[in-house]
């Protein structure tokens, strides 16, 4: 993968770390990154982006916790063999949490009660 | 917020190259005097890029005079490097970079001359990247730095506080005078130095977006005084403006928890900025009927909290 294929939006009210995780997720998720393709490394992005890498890193950090990404000596930054990544259910639904997040600021902001989500969120999950 | 500084609370000097507190300037003295800094309290941490940002007359140039020994506040303390601002050592200027607004200094002699002399100063001195950048950003080496248009000169200015390789930059609207190409590769150059030497840099800028890309860490300076001293990407995560409609208004009783600014639509809506700590909860009042919360970028953000007369009232 290459620097220049993450595109940052330094205006947008998503802070960089966010649109960056956000589309290495995607990518990982739609199979366009597969286990073990090697990852710009964080002075790679900031220098093509002109970004700060501690932003970079912070992407990098929270797809490690994630178990997306694993870093390799020597090798620097990886995409995580799908195996380590399925383990723990845990990190499973954190996959779920910007999601979830979003989910909920929505729901506030249309003044409905938590539990009439969570209710139709689960018929939902039984039509399924 | 990180880098509050309240006197039980000092940080240790070797990990912020800069530390202000209380900071207070005034121009024409006396009782009818112009605050130009009003009570500023700020540090920053080694390897940060703080950008401030304040409009024309906001007290950004003042600050960095101050910090780089031009300027006595008149009181409050600025500690540069380990040592008071108003007194460095020669040894300490060597780790310093400041870029004012208009340089104008050497200007008899030529870029190069310029160059080579101010070289002998500082023992880290890089000529290659002396070289590659006087190239790159196209300024004739030969030529006086009198007869350079504003913006070369400028160009100059960075590249001479660059090729010392200091500790510390401090740049004034480093690159309001800078083409696009010479200001994506200024923004470049700060971004890897301070991930990787830990170079700290302070800028002062009205150009949004760039601070957006580089800065790690924002503060807003109006009217003399420090409105919002946070790390950049805590900033657009923890503030929100919240419109209200004409009921949802009237309902609205005092002053919200975490409210930075509101102002009055025409519609007899109200748009409030909120702030909260992390991820909490925003003010129910959103919920409350009729309201909608919306991201802000930072000029969003910066204008919210700035453009209208009562702005000053908020104090961190």
């Amino acid at each position: 993968m290459e620097s220049d294929e993450l595109v940052i939006q330094p205006g947008s009210a998503e802070p960089i770390y966010r649109q960056s995780a956000q589309q290495l997720r995607r990518l990982i998720a739609s199979g366009r990154l597969s286990s073990g393709d090697e990852i710009p490394s964080v002075r790679d992005v900031a220098g093509r982006h002109a970004i700060n890498p501690m932003t970079v890193s912070r992407a990098y950090g929270q797809l490690e916790l994630e178990g997306l990404l694993e870093r390799r000596r020597g090798k620097g930054m990886v995409v995580a063999p799908v195996r380590g990544r399925a383990q723990s259910p845990d990190r499973r639904l954190q996959q779920l949490q910007p999601l979830l997040e979003e989910l909920s600021r929505q729901a506030r902001e249309l003044g409905l009660p938590a539990d009439s989500v969570i209710e139709k969120l689960r018929a939902l999950w039984e039509t399924e | 917020m990180m880098n509050a500084v309240s006197p039980s609370n000092i940080p240790d000097s070797h990990d912020y190259p800069v530390i202000c507190r209380n900071l207070r300037k005034r121009y024409g003295g006396g009782f009818g005097g112009i605050k130009v800094l009003d009570d500023v309290s700020f540090s920053i941490p080694k390897g940060a890029v703080l950008g401030l940002i304040g409009r024309n007359g906001a007290g950004k140039t003042t600050l960095m005079r101050i910090l780089v020994g031009l300027l006595m506040p008149e009181s409050g303390s600025a500690m540069v490097l380990d040592e008071p601002a108003a007194y460095l050592t020669d040894a300490a200027k060597t780790r310093l970079g400041y870029v004012p607004q208009e340089p104008q200094s050497l200007s008899w002699m030529t870029v190069e001359a310029m160059l080579r002399f101010v070289s002998s100063f500082y023992p880290k001195w890089d000529h290659d990247y002396m070289w590659n950048t006087l190239m790159r950003w196209e300024i004739p080496p030969s030529r006086r730095l009198a007869k350079l248009s504003p913006g070369q000169r400028q160009r100059v200015a960075l590249i001479r506080v660059l090729a010392s390789c200091p500790e510390l930059l401090i740049l004034d609207e480093p690159a309001s005078a800078l083409d696009p190409v010479a200001r994506r590769d200024f923004l470049r150059e700060i971004a890897v130095r301070a991930g990787e030497a830990g170079t700290t840099v302070l800028f002062s800028t009205h150009i949004v977006s760039d601070l957006e890309r580089v800065a790690s860490h924002v503060c807003f300076l109006h009217e003399g005084k420090l409105l919002l001293d946070t790390p950049m990407d805590d900033l657009k995560e923890t503030h929100a403006r919240m419109c209200l409609s004409r009921e949802a208004a009237a309902a609205v009783s005092g002053r919200l928890p975490g409210e930075l600014a509101r102002r009055r639509r025409p519609d007899g809506g109200m748009s409030i900025v909120l702030t909260r700590k992390g991820l909490e909860a925003w003010p129910s009042a959103v919920t409350a009927g009729g309201g909608t919360l919306e991201a802000l970028n930072l000029e969003d953000l910066f204008i919210e909290v700035t453009d209208h007369p009562g702005a000053a009232w908020f104090r961190k």
